[in-house]
């Protein structure tokens, strides 16, 4: 069992990584850099740490959603060659192409987060490097675990990088549709609707992964204690992570394909 | 598959020049609008509050602080000229600072663009605007911004010449617990101040105070403050014997 879904990991991968997946991780990295020093430039106090922080930042969002479109691809090509129907014929359970799905997220969320996080140590210091590989390789992963989801139930590339974009900017802008809907509730007076609008976002927000969910940007700023960050981050992403992979088995054992 | 593609010589001719006329216009449009900004100075616009920026920052609330100072501190400079300050809005401005300091409470850098940059005019009215900002946001960590209230206190001092407001800066710094570390000469602003508004007596006391504290270990500073005392005390006498005669 595990043999095989090695093998299907093996083959995922060798489906994603290539010399032109390598250029694009170069050329953000590069852009990061440029821009990164051209901000420093710019700034009269705490340079290092903002050029830092802005370079961390730049990676996290493109590598978020070059993970998503790489995940998203991939799975989508397996709905239009059929991939599906074939593999199923084979000795091969469904929670296995999940679970090597997994791994390839993993492994692909750990090619991505370690250069960034080595530009990052390069423009502020190796411990804050590290706690940034640590941090940025949880938050893709769960980004990728979000994506699978998307592309599994939806099965269509568009919809499924918009659905699970639309998620993780949610979760990250949460604070603010929080302020816009209670500014809503204050401004219409307590209004049925708007309560009603109110009641329906924090039930949705039970959804949606909290902000420790997500590597702390802040840390280059103020001596935070970053192992407790990386505890609390851990522990929400291996719940919410683990609440995706569940639905994923759900949605994917009830799927019916054409054998 | 590669697809092929037709030369661009059998496209419709009129297809070619509308693009070439449509490609012009835009060209020509886009070049008029930025003749237009040149020279006309764009005015601040009005902050968002720090809960919104908050939110907006996505969590990076260190970063987006940090980005928005810069905005501001370049906002003088637009379409390559560089505007006199005096254009800028500084109640507008005063309430940008605030809204960045309130994003991110351990920046320095709102502090430091209301001392050192914008407080190089002339208005007496604005530099007042910039050391009330200094002064109320001191309180928010006076570890870190006890430079910029000894900055404040010297601005009121030479560029205001008010002395009372520069007496109450610099009685705030002499103020804080010694667990706020500054150096000697940040706390000595009080009492070289009462000496300039001829309070030798409180000046006097306030050395004496200090030196019989038993705060000050460091030997120099020790007879700094001697020379000091020694100083005031002469003049007192003096300013005595001119009152009798």
């Amino acid at each position: 069992m595990p043999i095989q879904t090695i093998a299907l990991f093996r083959f995922i991968m060798l489906g994603i990584v290539g010399w032109r997946f390598a250029l694009l991780v170069a050329i953000l990295l590069l852009v990061a850099a440029l821009g990164g020093s051209f901000i420093g430039e710019l700034a009269i106090i705490n340079g290092q740490a903002i050029v830092a922080a802005f370079v961390a930042d730049f990676l996290r969002y493109s590598l978020a959603l070059l993970t998503l479109l790489i995940i998203a691809a991939s799975v989508a090509e397996d709905y239009e060659f059929r991939q599906f129907e074939r593999l199923l014929t084979m000795p091969l359970a469904r929670w296995q192409y999940i679970a090597a799905q997994t791994l390839a997220i993993a492994s692909l969320c750990l090619m991505l987060s370690l250069p960034a996080a080595l530009l990052v140590a390069l423009f502020s210091d190796a411990p804050t490097g590290a706690y940034w590989l640590a941090a940025l390789w949880m938050e893709l992963f769960l980004l990728g675990l979000l994506g699978l989801l998307a592309i599994l139930s939806l099965e269509k590339l568009p919809l499924a990088v918009f659905f699970a974009l639309a998620v993780y900017l949610l979760a990250k802008l949460s604070g603010l549709m929080t302020l816009i809907v209670a500014e809503s509730v204050k401004l219409s007076e307590g209004s049925v609707t708007s309560r009603t609008v109110e009641t329906i976002f924090n039930a949705i927000l039970y959804l949606v992964p909290g902000l420790d969910t997500f590597a702390d940007n802040d840390v280059f700023f103020a001596t935070a204690d970053r192992f407790a960050l990386l505890v609390e981050q851990g522990v929400s992403v291996s719940i919410y992570g683990l609440f995706l992979l569940a639905v994923c088995l759900v949605d994917f054992y009830r799927k019916e394909f054409n054998l | 598959m590669r697809r092929g593609e037709r030369p661009l010589r059998l496209l419709p001719r009129p297809l070619i020049a509308g693009f070439v006329l449509l490609l012009a216009g835009q060209i020509g449009y886009h070049h008029a609008q930025r003749e237009g900004v040149e020279s006309v100075y764009r005015p601040l616009a009005e902050p968002f509050s720090a809960a919104a920026y908050r939110g907006l920052a996505m969590g990076s609330n260190g970063l987006l602080a940090h980005l928005l100072a810069i905005r501001l501190q370049l906002h003088d400079n637009q379409a390559g000229q560089h505007f006199r300050y005096s254009l800028i809005d500084y109640d507008l401005l005063v309430d940008w600072l605030q809204q960045i300091s309130d994003l991110h409470v351990g920046s320095e850098y709102p502090m430091l663009l209301a001392s050192r940059i914008y407080t190089q005019t002339a208005s007496p009215e604005r530099l007042r605007k910039m050391i009330d900002f200094i002064e109320q946001r001191f309180d928010d960590d006076p570890q870190l911004h006890w430079r910029r209230l000894a900055e404040a206190c010297l601005i009121a001092r030479h560029k205001l010449q008010d002395l009372e407001l520069a007496l109450r800066l610099a009685e705030k710094l002499a103020a804080q617990p010694a667990s706020v570390e500054m150096p000697r000469w940040a706390r000595d602003f009080e009492f070289l101040l009462l000496s300039e508004m001829n309070e030798f007596e409180a000046a006097i006391a306030i050395i004496q105070a200090l030196l019989q504290s038993g705060s000050i270990e460091d030997v120099d500073e020790r007879r700094f403050l001697r020379e000091k005392l020694l100083d005031f005390q002469q003049k007192l006498l003096d300013s005595r014997h001119s009152t009798r005669e």
